[in-house]
């Protein structure tokens, strides 16, 4: 069997080779790295992979994506060495992985990062199928995670009712969040939110905003506004910051997701009526001075220099905006706090959208002798040490990574799997207890919720102090989070789930266009550049430059699913 | 030249020195800006508060930077690859540029190759079919897939073959009649009269090489191997992009880390050091380059 | 002069036969001196061209080029059938033309001015620093840009100072080609000039010193010395800078636009990549990619064929 592997491995190669010409064909060398022994000298098995990396792992000294404490827990515990084919981070891995299949070499195991990567393998019968060795090794803890999607994440990685992946999960379901100044609040003496349900209406949002521009409680002698992103609207939650997506969820409007309008009609978002009224909205505030008036100019960059300056306090975002954006806030102002709200919906609700289950797969490359490593690997990150009650003991290195705040990349898979609810479960059972006291941060018995649970109590016990990192972990969960928590038991939400989050051919090839016509047209109607009627305009133009055929596809491709 | 002495020339002296000096200057600011910046504290540089003075002063950047292996390990990757660039693009440049300098009536097959050279620089086969050449030779990760795809620099042997076609043929008949052979009036006639024009493709080679980091990232699929610009660029993320496609909590968190702005300027300053020596190196010969005679047909 | 040429046209036919002989093996000496460079030619240049049969296919990186499907030129006809192609184009070539005349003409002029500088450290200094802006990545640059032209940057400043209207010039569709133009040119000029300045040294020096005595001012000397005889070389840079007509910078660009310039500011470059971001279009990108080295193939060939009319003399 191996034998004819490799014969026909020699004749791929041979023959693109001669194809090459026979110049080359005399250069190739036959121990390419397909051709090695997939085992090593002292008879580990070898796995090749291709691996996402993060630009800064912080690991610590020595080690590296090939050899960690990971990988060499892998090592022990399954007897198995990784090598890696290639590593690389974002658009610079999909290339590696565009250039590993047209050159037939593909790793033992990787990722792919989208959907129709994925089709693209199976269609050319390049992966393992990993039904059974799923059913068989996949421990219940793996399954259990799965079946909290209700069938929804697993059933993106299967063909033909064979599981060809495995799918990360994203499980990231919450509001587009309002972040305020809170000192700057108590500064000003302004009331907001009176009902306490932690919705805010969009005429509490206009009269924050434009008591902050009068009084400049920044003292920057320059305040600007809401500052929005030109883009608008992101093509997911966790993207979503500075966009239109909460002001859009107050008319129950999804911009750039494919949705089922009360018809049962399938219709892009960021052409319905809802969209159009709060495009409306934010066409006023453009005009009442409200929003930023550089809006349409303003780089990333800019707008956080506007944060940070104190030229604005408020800015929309997902729940995690203090962990990554806010910070730079603190680091300048050390008074600075911030609150999170969500805008109330005119039907009283919190109006959101569900986020795509899946973001990206783990596909094993066909005739790999040992398929059902990769589930064991699975098993022994998301199951074991996922839920292993003492790291420090048993995991001592990997405790000492925790420690470190080593990146999750370096994992083999660079995949995040857990439930559907695990991050608001972690927080209402494991981290609120803790923080108000009734339970002891000692019982945690995961070790990142640990972490977290103990940074937030060193923000609360002396806040003045604090590291900044301990003032972004406190304001993305208690406040963050909290929010989602507070919505969710008070069943505030009113929850849209898209019905379809792929690409279809014609997305391929007009999408582009479809998006600058958006962007441009958005644009000109929130800086008054176009009346708000124009809006229909723009339907009418997306319809036409392939809109109707994206839909028709959908609904096609949808009505073969059932 | 010689001196003129009216007051009009003196004024005219006055009016281009002050343009030359004002255009040197707004070269220098987007540097200046940059070096400031290095020298800055992030929370400032987040602020966008630093503008031609360092706020905040810090040397915490060059500390940091002193102790990161991959720079210097990238960094002697760039040197090692403009060494051995410039070796073969020069040697290649002069070899192909002097026969080409000659009439078809001398140099029988001459537009051919011409011919084939333009075409080359015109069209090439893409990312895909290069990086399968590449591979197939086994050079993926090892420093010839980063110096041999450029041997060949077209741009600069079709301006040395064009300077080749200016120097006298006079001089080049003196070196026949001495019974010179074509490699030996090459390097006797031809490349000591065109020092300035190689030096200035000299140039060419270095910048290019050491700027380029797009091979960096196709031919080496590990970080411990790119090139000093490769791993800059691979620190330089693009948030808004990142936000437009799609993101999760944790890769944000990871790139804002990254995303230290002042760290950043510091390491583009250090890059460019080498560049800022290597050319006073070079610039006396295009200053005091050697003058070709007045000897025309 | 015309006396030496004379000797040497005599000379050429004394010894015409020995001379043929030489020739002979000169000829097998220059192929042997095109070889090395042609093998390198040949295998990264050449071998790889069986890509460009991409453009003809829908290519699947997992089928090959050997099993991804023929289509013919519905890429090409696509890219002719998209919405905006119109206004792409015209954005492109106005933007690329305008970098490539200023761009030229700056580093002339700079060129020329810098060789009055008499004051060697001066003169040494100001090359170098020129040359740096060229080292800085679009990505750098571009947040320079925009602090410096945003509605409260230095340039609306000083606007204000004179009193004039401010500015939106990374936001309004009139002036965002001229920012792009201006901005390139800054940051080229310098690096280009360094061709020309290695031409200026190449002047007799004497020629200089002759047209002096006659009495010739600066301006006449630049006129009848300096620019004729950098002649040949700003041809030849400018034939070889038209295969760029269709390359209007994408780094720029891509590092400076927003929705609201698209209008004049989506060049054919961002264009294809966005549509490349949504689908892995490989075979798009090559069909555009051969469309822009055809038309700089007619460009360049045409423009040599021009130069040897007007001027004698070809430039390949």
């Amino acid at each position: 069997m191996k034998r004819f592997r490799t014969l026909c491995k020699r004749m791929t190669i041979l023959s693109m080779a001669s194809m090459l010409s026979f110049s080359l064909a005399a250069c190739v060398d036959s121990s390419s790295p397909q051709e090695s022994a997939s085992t090593t000298e002292d008879g580990k098995t070898v796995i090749t992979m291709g691996r996402v990396t993060a630009a800064n792992p912080k690991l610590p000294e020595g080690d590296t994506y090939e050899n960690n404490a990971y990988t060499r827990l892998v090592d022990e515990k399954l007897d198995v060495k990784i090598v890696n084919q290639f590593e690389a981070e974002g658009e610079d891995y999909d290339r590696q992985v565009a250039l590993a299949i047209a050159s037939g070499e593909l790793p033992d195991m990787m990722r792919v990062n989208s959907k129709e990567e994925l089709k693209e393998l199976v269609e050319n019968d390049l992966i393992a199928d990993l039904t059974d060795v799923y059913k068989e090794r996949a421990s219940d803890n793996i399954k259990e995670i799965y079946d909290s999607y209700g069938g929804r994440s697993l059933a993106d990685a299967t063909f033909d009712d064979r599981l060809m992946a495995i799918p990360a999960t994203n499980g990231a379901n919450a509001p587009n969040m309002v972040w305020i100044r809170q000192d700057w609040i108590d500064k000003l003496g302004l009331e907001l939110d009176k009902d306490g349900d932690s919705l805010i209406t969009l005429e509490e949002l206009e009269n924050t905003a434009k008591a902050f521009i009068e009084n400049d409680p920044g003292a920057s002698g320059n305040p600007v506004g809401i500052p929005f992103a030109h883009w608008l609207n992101a093509g997911d939650y966790g993207g979503s910051a500075l966009t239109m997506s909460s002001v859009a969820g107050v008319f129950n409007a999804h911009p750039r997701h494919y949705i089922e309008d009360e018809n049962g009609n399938i219709t892009y978002g960021s052409t319905t009526e809802g969209t159009k009224k709060a495009l409306g909205v934010l066409a006023d505030l453009f005009d009442k001075g409200i929003i930023d008036p550089q809006f349409g100019t303003r780089t990333w960059d800019d707008i956080m220099a506007l944060l940070t300056n104190g030229q604005t306090g408020i800015v929309t975002g997902p729940w995690h905006i203090p962990d990554w954006g806010l910070s730079a806030v603190r680091e300048m102002d050390k008074n600075a706090e911030f609150v999170a709200y969500t805008l109330e919906g005119d039907n009283g609700k919190a109006n959101v959208f569900r986020e795509n289950p899946t973001g990206s797969f783990i596909v094993v490359r066909k005739d790999y002798a040992h398929p059902e490593l990769a589930i064991k690997i699975l098993n022994l990150f998301y199951d074991e040490l996922g839920n292993a009650t003492d790291l420090e003991t048993d995991y001592p290195e990997i405790a000492k990574y925790n420690e470190l705040s080593v990146d999750g990349s370096t994992r083999p898979f660079n995949i995040e799997v857990y439930k559907s609810t695990s991050t608001l479960d972690d927080f209402s059972d494991l981290i609120l207890p803790a923080v108000n006291g009734e339970t002891s941060i000692e019982d945690i018995t995961k070790a990142g919720i640990k972490n977290d649970a103990k940074t937030i109590l060193e923000y609360i016990e002396n806040p003045e102090n604090a590291e900044t990192s301990a003032w972004a972990k406190y304001h993305s969960r208690m406040k963050g989070i909290g929010l989602i928590e507070k919505l969710t038991t008070e069943d505030t939400f009113n929850w849209t789930t898209p019905v379809y989050y792929g690409t279809t051919a014609t997305m391929e090839k007009k999408g582009a266009n479809l998006l600058k016509l958006e962007e441009e047209d958005f644009i000109k109607i929130v800086t008054g550049t176009e009346p708000l009627d124009y809006f229909d305009t723009f339907v009418s133009k997306w319809k036409k430059q392939g809109g109707d055929e994206i839909l028709a596809e959908i609904e096609a491709e949808l009505a073969e699913q059932q | 030249m010689v001196e003129s002495k009216s007051i009009s020339a003196r004024i005219g002296r006055i009016v281009i020195h002050t343009i030359v000096i004002t255009l040197g200057l707004i070269c220098l600011l987007p540097l200046w800006n940059i070096v400031a910046t290095s020298f800055s504290s992030s929370e400032a540089v987040t602020a966008n508060a630093v503008g031609l003075i360092p706020v905040n002063f810090t040397t915490e950047t060059y500390k940091m930077i002193m102790e990161d292996a991959q720079f210097w390990r990238s960094f002697g990757i760039s040197v090692q690859r403009v060494f051995l660039s410039l070796i073969i693009n020069m040697v290649l440049i002069v070899l192909m540029a002097y026969p080409l300098s000659k009439s078809t009536r001398v140099f029988k097959g001459r537009n051919i190759y011409m011919n084939l050279l333009i075409f080359s620089m015109l069209f090439s086969g893409g990312m895909i079919p290069t990086y399968l050449v590449v591979k197939n030779l086994n050079l993926l990760n090892t420093i010839w897939s980063l110096v041999l795809p450029g041997a060949v620099q077209v741009f600069s042997v079709i301006l040395i073959m064009n300077f080749f076609i200016g120097v006298p043929k006079s001089l080049e008949e003196a070196a026949i009649m001495d019974g010179a052979n074509p490699l030996q009036i090459l390097v006797k006639v031809f490349i000591p009269i065109s020092l300035p024009a190689l030096a200035t493709v000299a140039l060419f080679s270095i910048v290019g090489n050491w700027n380029d980091f797009f091979s960096g990232l196709i031919y080496m699929t590990k970080v411990s191997n790119y090139p000093l610009m490769t791993y800059i660029q691979s620190l330089s993320i693009n948030i808004e992009e990142m936000l437009k496609s799609g993101a999760n909590a944790n890769s944000l968190e990871n790139m804002m880390e990254v995303s230290n702005k002042n760290l950043n300027a510091a390491k583009i300053v250090v890059s460019i050091i080498p560049l800022l020596v290597i050319y006073p190196l070079l610039q006396k010969y295009f200053i005091h380059g050697i003058v070709v005679g007045s000897v025309k047909e | 002069m015309k006396v030496q040429t004379a000797k040497t046209a005599s000379w050429t036919n004394a010894k015409t036969r020995k001379q043929e002989k030489k020739w002979n093996t000169a000829n097998s000496v220059y192929h042997l001196m095109m070889l090395p460079g042609m093998i390198f030619l040949l295998i990264f240049s050449y071998i790889p061209m069986f890509g460009i049969i991409m453009a003809f296919q829908d290519y699947i990186p997992a089928k090959g080029m050997l099993g991804s499907e023929f289509v013919g030129l519905e890429h090409f006809i696509y890219m002719f059938q998209l919405p905006d192609i119109g206004q792409v184009f015209r954005n492109t070539m106005v933007i690329a033309f305008g970098k490539i005349l200023l761009g030229t003409f700056g580093a002339i002029i700079f060129s020329i001015l810098l060789n009055e500088i008499r004051l060697k450290f001066l003169k040494k200094s100001i090359q170098t620093v020129v040359y740096l802006p060229h080292f800085l990545s679009w990505v750098v640059l571009a947040a320079v840009v925009v602090n410096m032209f945003s509605l409260d940057g230095i340039v609306n400043q000083i606007l204000s100072f004179f009193g004039l209207e401010n500015l939106n010039f990374l936001g309004s569709n009139s002036l965002f080609q001229p920012l792009l133009i201006g901005t390139d040119v800054w940051k080229e000029f310098g690096f280009n000039s360094i061709v020309y300045l290695a031409a200026i040294t190449a002047v007799d020096p004497g020629l200089h010193e002759a047209a002096s005595i006659d009495g010739a001012n600066w301006w006449k000397r630049v006129w009848h010395i300096t620019l004729p005889s950098m002649l040949p070389i700003i041809l030849l840079l400018a034939i070889l800078s038209l295969p760029n007509i269709l390359n209007a910078g994408f780094d720029q660009v891509y590092n400076l636009y927003t929705p609201m310039v698209y209008e004049t500011g989506d060049i054919l470059d961002t264009y294809v990549y966005r549509i490349g971001l949504l689908g892995r279009e490989y075979s798009f990108g090559t069909a555009v990619g051969i469309f822009k080295s055809i038309i700089g193939m007619i460009l360049i060939i045409s423009a040599n064929e021009m130069a040897k009319k007007y001027t004698d003399r070809k430039l390949f």
